[in-house]
C-alpha cells in the first residue's frame, strides 16, 4: 500500500503531468465560464491534445479540465443569469439573486469552496467503493456483463429530463451507430455500403465532439448573443465561507451523496446531480420560503453535488467500462487508448495507477480554490470575448483535432455528421446522452450478448440462472418497461395525471 | 429544426426496420447459431418499436416544455431573431464549413481553408470585418503552432506553407 502511494507520487511528480494539469486547469476554468461551452465539450477537444501526452498526464488533463469546468459554469450563472455549463443550470437564478442582492463573493466563494469539498468527498468515494466492487466484479461472466451494460443504459434513459421512450430510441440509435465496421463476431463487414472508411467504425471521439461541440456552434449560429459582464470589484471571496460550512454542514454532505450516487449511475452526471440536490435541498430546507431570493442554502447543496459526482462518476468506467456520466464516456476512450483498459484488474495490476489517479484528483480540487478565486477576479475580462470570436476557433478546433485522432479526413466527416444529428436530437426532444452512451457501449455491450448465447447455445435461459445475473436482469428489465407501466398507469387514472402534473 | 413527433418515429420504424432486415441478412458464424446478425436484428426491432410508441404519443407526457428564463430589468433585451425558412438554415453553416475543409483543405492547406472558415463563421455570428479579419488572420496560425508544431499533426502545407 505504501509502496504503491510512493509509486503513484513518482508518477505524478513529473513536469509533463504537472505541466499538463496546470495547464488543464486553466483551459477547463475559462471553457467552463463561456456560456455555451459545456465541461464535456471542454474534455472532448481535449481529446486530440491527450494523443501526444504520456498516460498519467493525459488523464491529469481530463481531470483537472472537467473538474475546473464544472466549478467555473457557476461564474457566468452567479453574474448574468446564464450558467457557463448545464451543471450549473439548476441554481444559476439563485446565485443570480443573489448578486443582485449584493452577495456576489458569497455565491461565487460557495461555489469555490464547496465545489472543492464536493471533489474531494466524490474522490473519497471512488477510493473507497473502487476496491471492493473490482473484488466482486472479478467473479463476473459474460452474462452479468451484458445484464450490467444494459443496466448502464437503461439508467441513462431513466435520469434523462425528456420522454423516456425518446431515450431510449436515442440508446439505440447509439448502438446502432457501434454496430458499423467489421468489429463483430463475424468480422464481416456490417453497414458499411461499401465504403472502407466505414470498415473501422464510427470512432466514439469524433461522435462525441460533433454531437457536444458542433451542435452548440449550430445552435449559436441561431440564438442572441448573451449580454456583456458588467464589470464590478470583488471584496474578499474566501469571507464567510467556513461560517456556511459549519451552518450548512448537514446539507453539504447531503449534497456530497447524493452526487456521489447519481455520478456512479451511468449516464447521469453533474448536470443531473445539481438538479437533484437543489431540489432536495428547497425541500428539506427549514426555510423554504427564502429560495429562489438569493439564499445560500440551496447554493451550498448543489454546488457541493455537482462536483462530487465527476470523481464518482469514474467508479464504473474504471470497474466495467461503463460511463458514469458523458465526461468519463470520453475518459474511458483515453484510458483505452493509453493501455489502462478499464476492469477490475486494473486496480491489481495497475494499482499505481490508479492511485495516481485518485491523487491527481485531489490535487485538481485544492488547485481550484486559488485558480478559481483568480478566475472570477478575471472573469469580466474573459467573458468580454464576443461569442463571433471564441466560436470560430471552437469549430477548427473540432476540424484540427478530428483530423488527428486518426490522421484521416474521414474525421473531419464524422464530426460534421454528428453535428447535425445530435442538433436534430435535441431539438426534436432526444437526449444525445443517451446516444453518446449507446457509441461508447455497444461494443462491449454485443460482445457480452453475442458471447453468452454462445456459451448458452442459444437458448435465453442461462441469462438468469446465475443469481447475481437474474437480479440484474431483473432490475434492467424493469427499467425498460418502467415508461410503459407509468403509461399505463396514467391512461387507468386520467384524475391522477392532472395531480401528477400540477406536482411536477 | 422542431419536427413533429409523428415524423421523427415515423422515422425510427423506417430505421429500425432496416437495420433489422439488413442484419437478418448477415451470415452467421459458421457452426454457431448466432453471428454478426443478431444484435443488429435486436436493435433493429426495438427502435421500430420505440419508433411506434412514440409516433402514436406514448412518454410525451414526460417530456418538459423548454423553459425560458425571463428577462430582468437592468439586462438588456435581445431583439428577437428575423424568422424565416433561410434564417433556420445558418445552423447548417458549422457542418457545411466542416465538409468545406474535408474537400479543400489539401488543396489550398491548412491556413488558407481555416481563415475561410474563422472568417465565415465570425460573420455569420454578427462580427464586423475589423474583429473577423484579424481574427482569422491570426487563429490558423495559432492553431496551427499548437498542432502542427507542438503535437506534430500533419496538417496539409497546401498553397501556403507556415514559416516554421
Amino acid at each position: 500500500m505504501m509502496k504503491t502511494l510512493i509509486e503513484a507520487f513518482a508518477l505524478i511528480s513529473t513536469w509533463e503531468v504537472i505541466i499538463a494539469m496546470f495547464a488543464a486547469s486553466v483551459y477547463g476554468l475559462v471553457i467552463g465560464s463561456l456560456p455555451g461551452l459545456s465541461a464535456t465539450m471542454a474534455t472532448a477537444l481535449l481529446v486530440p491534445v491527450t494523443f501526444y501526452l504520456s498516460p498519467i498526464a493525459a488523464i491529469a488533463t481530463i481531470v483537472a479540465a472537467s473538474s475546473m469546468a464544472i466549478f467555473s459554469g457557476d461564474i457566468p450563472g452567479a453574474l448574468l443569469r446564464i450558467p457557463g455549463t448545464p451543471a450549473s443550470a439548476a441554481y444559476a437564478d439563485e446565485a443570480y439573486a443573489m448578486t443582485r442582492k449584493g452577495q456576489a463573493e458569497l455565491a461565487l466563494g460557495a461555489g469555490v469552496w464547496f465545489s472543492a469539498v464536493g471533489g474531494i468527498a466524490g474522490v473519497l468515494s471512488l477510493m473507497i467503493l473502487a476496491p471492493p466492487l473490482a473484488e466482486i466484479a472479478l467473479s463476473f461472466s459474460t452474462f452479468e456483463y451484458f445484464w450490467l451494460a444494459l443496466l448502464g443504459l437503461m439508467c441513462a434513459t431513466l435520469v434523462a429530463r425528456s420522454s423516456p421512450v425518446k431515450a431510449i430510441a436515442g440508446m439505440f440509435l447509439g448502438l446502432l451507430v457501434s454496430c458499423i465496421g467489421i468489429e463483430n463476431p463475424g468480422g464481416v463487414p456490417r453497414f458499411t455500403f461499401g465504403l472502407t472508411d466505414l470498415f473501422g467504425g464510427i470512432e466514439p471521439i469524433p461522435a462525441l465532439v460533433g454531437v457536444f461541440a458542433v451542435a452548440q456552434v449550430m445552435r449559436a449560429m441561431l440564438t442572441p448573443e448573451p449580454p456583456p459582464l458588467p464589470r464590478r470589484k470583488f471584496g474578499s471571496i474566501m469571507a464567510g465561507q467556513w461560517k456556511l460550512t459549519k451552518k450548512y454542514h448537514w446539507q453539504m454532505t447531503r449534497g456530497n451523496i447524493v452526487g456521489i450516487i447519481i455520478g456512479v449511475l451511468p449516464g447521469a452526471g453533474a448536470d443531473m446531480a445539481a438538479w437533484v440536490s437543489y431540489a432536495m435541498s428547497k425541500r428539506f430546507s427549514k426555510e423554504p420560503e427564502k429560495f429562489g431570493t438569493g439564499h445560500v442554502e440551496g447554493l451550498v447543496e448543489a454546488g457541493a453535488s455537482n462536483n462530487a459526482s465527476i470523481a464518482s462518476g469514474w467508479v464504473p468506467s474504471l470497474l466495467f467500462g461503463i460511463p458514469g456520466d458523458t465526461i468519463a464516456a470520453i475518459a474511458i476512450g483515453v484510458l483505452y487508448m493509453k493501455g489502462l483498459n478499464p476492469g477490475p484488474t486494473l486496480f491489481t495490476e495497475k494499482a499505481s495507477s490508479m492511485y495516481a489517479i485518485y491523487l491527481m484528483f485531489i490535487i485538481a480540487n485544492i488547485l481550484m480554490i486559488p485558480l478559481g478565486i483568480a478566475m472570477i477576479r478575471v472573469a469580466a475580462y474573459i467573458l468580454l470575448a464576443p461569442r463571433s470570436a471564441i466560436m470560430p476557433i471552437i469549430m477548427l478546433c473540432c476540424a484540427v483535432g478530428s483530423f488527428a485522432i486518426g490522421n484521416n479526413m474521414f474525421g473531419v466527416v464524422t464530426v460534421a455528421a454528428f453535428g447535425v444529428i445530435g442538433y436534430v436530437m435535441e431539438a426534436n426532444g432526444y437526449p444525445v446522452a443517451a446516444m453518446v452512451l449507446g457509441i461508447v457501449m455497444g461494443t462491449m455491450v454485443e460482445q457480452a450478448f453475442v458471447t453468452s448465447l454462445i456459451k448458452s447455445d442459444g437458448s435465453i435461459l442461462p441469462f438468469f440462472e446465475r443469481p447475481v445475473a437474474a437480479i440484474l436482469a431483473a432490475m434492467a428489465i424493469g427499467a425498460l418497461l418502467w415508461p410503459v407501466m407509468v403509461w399505463g398507469w396514467r391512461k387507468l387514472k386520467p384524475v391522477r395525471t392532472g395531480v401528477a402534473a400540477t406536482g411536477r | 429544426m422542431r419536427l413533429p413527433d409523428s415524423v421523427t418515429g415515423s422515422f425510427l420504424v423506417v430505421l429500425g426496420t432496416a437495420a433489422a432486415y439488413g442484419g437478418w441478412l448477415l451470415p452467421p458464424v459458421p457452426g454457431q447459431p448466432v453471428g454478426p446478425n443478431i444484435f443488429p436484428l435486436v436493435i433493429g426491432i426495438g427502435l421500430a418499436l420505440c419508433g411506434l410508441a412514440i409516433v402514436f404519443g406514448i412518454g410525451h407526457t414526460f417530456e418538459e416544455a423548454e423553459e425560458l428564463i425571463p428577462l430582468e430589468d437592468g439586462q438588456a433585451a435581445a431583439a428577437p431573431p428575423p424568422q424565416g425558412k433561410v434564417y433556420g438554415l445558418r445552423a447548417l453553416l458549422p457542418p457545411a464549413l466542416l465538409l468545406f475543409y474535408v474537400v479543400a483543405a489539401d488543396r489550398l492547406g491548412f491556413i488558407i481553408t481555416a481563415a475561410i472558415m474563422v472568417y465565415v463563421t465570425s460573420t455569420a455570428l454578427g462580427a464586423k470585418w475589423k474583429l473577423a479579419l484579424p481574427l482569422a488572420a491570426l487563429a490558423p496560425f495559432a492553431i496551427h503552432l499548437i498542432f502542427g508544431k507542438l503535437l506534430r499533426v500533419p496538417l496539409p502545407a497546401g498553397l501556403l506553407p507556415t514559416p516554421w
